[in-house]
């Protein structure tokens, strides 16, 4: 299954949030919408479950626009909460009866959901009666239990700890390996190269980059080294200014042309003490600043 | 259509499961038990007291003939009282008020001048009153005797009745003011307990981001109806309880009401009245219950709720007055009446009013219905529409224009 949003345009009053947004996510794949506070994720992710519709533009499935009758969607929003004085099996069941299943499949399917995320003891528990963490859980529940085609986490994994966090990578890696289609929206960049396979950032209601994470960090010219090595300063005084400090202690040679990459490196192992000479590939986090920091 | 039965449900189960919906029913079940036991208890009470403790009534005059004969009138005309003849002179009357040991006096100067001495002039006191309808007759007699008529004829002429019969070929105001009172006092208050209600239950949902799971999974159709509709029969359910608790209360109790009119006429209400109450309680309730639902939408925390319905709670004080206002000038056929029963926030209240209270033709009946049910419906779409804009906005409640724009658009 292919997931396409085309061209989305989308104003809020004057203020036009989305300015022709596209991107394509495929079942089982994670695909990372990134972008900054404000930049049109959310409204982005709304205009696709059809919570309002878009000025102009279309989202498609497979090529033809999106049957919400039969492609179920989950789920969990990053402003988290739900009935915080109901009773969490009530409301659980509730949630998942609404997305279409009988009353005696949703009660099933919680209960799978709550033993799978060790949560079978506050079944039937006030929510406000559990710790933050454990309200995430819940509300993950309300995201899966109802066997979506496409899910939907934004910001996942805030608030958990590392071993719930754990847990919950888990979950997302069965989910992808389901064939699903699992859309995330983060600002920790570590779990988004961790699952996904392809991103888009926006940046101020503008698709700023999209495609194959491992494509876009090939793209990057490979004009630099990362050495790591016990004796710095020989290194620095025979490179001069081409060698600067990298992060975690390395150094960092910048070439003049990428097709001296293989020379340099090794002069450098003939040369010098060296633990670990790399070609520089960007960071997520680097390409997101690079990408999403400029103007807003 | 399948989401707004879950929707329903839930919503329905949540006010059965709130503990001060079903504390607030069972305190009104119970204090209309204990109303309606009233005349039980007090029967209970006047037997042990029996008659011995009737105040006392004193009756002075110079003239002894005169206090005797007042006295004869007097005795029969008030049951409640001891009516004596005062011994001693005046001051020793007045001595025996303060005192406590008599309750009042007639002093009569003659038979058509006294003063009334009492201790305490209460509020309702209406022994001058009834006295001075009797010291009247007592006067012609005493000159019909004095003119040469014999006590039989005096008492002939004295006793005249009128017989005379009163036939409503229209409406009975008298009997009907008290359905359309109930009516309206129970609209008027229900309205407003679960108008609240309605608004506080979708802005919680807000404040609680409850909603953002909630307009991912449901249509905002849905949404509103079924909360609306399942506070709706809430508050049907609510007073059918108390209702339904007052007419078996009553009906244990009957022999004890004997023939107090105004009770019983409550539990004898006409079918096609009762219909009629029925229809137009339930269209006003559910027209304003949409509305403040929307509001309640476009708020961002619960302590706004408050003023954010205030435009609706006025709207619907001032319907509640305009009827007020007609029904008791005994007037209900006005202009203004006859306007306010034909628009929808008005109308429930308005024609109800003079349904009962004259003779409205069938079809302006029929015309306000259908305006109301249509306006009903169109208003639940439309606050609908206010809902799917409203739930997402957070931060400053939004001005009016911007979610007339906001609607339109959507």
């Amino acid at each position: 299954m292919r997931l396409e949003l085309k061209n989305i345009d989308k104003s809020f009053g004057e203020k036009q949030v989305l300015k022709g947004v596209s991107f394509t996510a495929e079942s089982g794949k994670a695909f990372g919408l990134l972008g900054r506070n404000g930049a049109g994720k959310t409204t982005s992710i709304r205009i696709l479950m059809n919570v309002f519709p878009a000025n102009s533009g279309e989202v498609l499935v497979d090529g033809s626009p999106i049957d919400y009758g039969k492609i179920k969607i989950g789920y969990l929003p990053e402003e988290r909460g739900l009935y915080p004085k109901k009773l969490i099996i009530d409301q659980l069941t509730y949630f998942a009866e609404l997305k279409g299943m009988e009353k005696k499949e949703a009660v099933k399917a919680v209960d799978f959901w709550l033993d799978r995320l060790d949560m079978t003891e506050y079944r039937n528990k006030r929510l406000d009666t559990l710790s933050k963490g454990n309200q995430q859980k819940i509300q993950l529940v309300t995201a899966l239990a109802h066997d979506p085609q496409i899910v939907i986490l934004d910001e996942p994994f805030s608030g958990l700890d590392p071993v719930n966090a754990i847990l919950l990578k888990d979950v997302v890696k069965e989910q992808i390996s389901k064939g699903k289609i699992v859309l995330f929206s983060s600002h920790q960049m570590s779990y988004i190269e961790e699952f996904c396979d392809s991103i888009a950032i926006i940046n101020a209601g503008r698709v700023a980059l999209h495609g194959d994470l491992y494509d876009i960090k090939r793209n990057y010219p490979r004009d630099r080294l990362v050495v790591h090595t016990t004796k710095p300063q020989q290194i620095r005084e025979d490179f001069g200014s081409a060698c600067t400090d990298g992060e975690n202690g390395a150094l960092m040679i910048q070439l003049a042309d990428p097709g001296e990459k293989n020379a340099v490196m090794k002069r450098l192992v003939e040369n010098f003490d060296i633990d670990e000479v790399k070609v520089f590939e960007p960071s997520l986090n680097d390409i997101f600043v690079q990408y999403a920091g400029e103007q807003v | 259509m399948k989401q707004f039965g879950t929707i329903l449900k839930f919503e329905l189960r949540g006010y059965m499961k709130n503990k001060v919906f079903v504390g607030t029913t069972i305190f009104m079940v119970i204090a209309i038990a204990i109303a309606m036991f009233i005349p039980n208890i007090t029967a209970m009470f006047k037997s042990e007291d029996g008659a011995k403790d009737k105040s006392v009534m004193l009756i002075y005059a110079q003239d002894g003939e005169l206090a005797d004969l007042v006295r004869q009138y007097f005795e029969p005309a008030f049951p409640d009282y001891e009516v004596k003849l005062a011994d001693g002179t005046l001051e020793d009357v007045k001595a025996q008020i303060t005192a406590g040991s008599a309750e009042c006096a007639f002093a009569m100067d003659s038979a058509s001048s006294y003063t009334y001495y009492v201790n305490n002039l209460t509020m309702y006191d209406s022994n001058t009153a009834a006295a001075e309808t009797l010291l009247k007759e007592v006067c012609r007699v005493t000159a019909m005797l004095q003119y040469g008529l014999s006590p039989e004829q005096a008492e002939k002429v004295m006793s005249v009745e009128i017989e005379s019969n009163v036939t409503a070929l229209g409406k009975d105001q008298g009997q009907n003011f008290l359905y359309t009172y109930i009516m309206i006092m129970a609209l008027y208050m229900v309205i407003l307990l679960y108008g609240q209600m309605v608004a506080t239950n979708v802005a919680s949902e807000k404040s609680s981001r409850a909603m953002e799971v909630l307009v991912t999974s449901a249509k905002p159709s849905s949404m509103m109806f079924g909360k609306v509709l399942a506070s709706c029969i809430a508050g049907l359910i609510q007073l059918v309880a108390v209702f339904g608790s007052a007419l078996v209360f009553y009906n244990l109790n009957k022999a004890a009401w004997g023939d107090n009119r105004i009770i019983a006429s409550i539990f004898n209400i006409p079918v096609n009245l009762f219909i009629y109450m029925l229809v137009y309680f339930v269209l006003g309730f559910l027209i304003y219950a949409f509305l403040y639902g929307a509001i309640g939408s476009t708020a961002s925390k619960l302590e706004d709720i408050n003023t954010s319905v205030m435009p609706i709670t006025f709207l619907f004080i001032i319907a509640f007055m305009v009827v007020m206002m007609s029904m008791t000038s005994g007037n209900t056929d006005n202009t203004l009446m006859k306007v306010c029963s034909f628009i929808p926030f008005t109308s429930p209240m308005a024609m109800f009013t003079r349904i009962c209270m004259s003779t409205v033709p069938w079809h302006e009946i029929a015309l306000s219905i259908v305006i109301l049910i249509g306006s009903t419906v169109g208003v639940g779409f439309l606050s609908a529409k206010i809902y799917s804009v409203g739930v997402l906005l957070y931060g400053t409640t939004p001005k009016i224009g911007s979610i007339i724009k906001a609607v339109w658009k959507a």
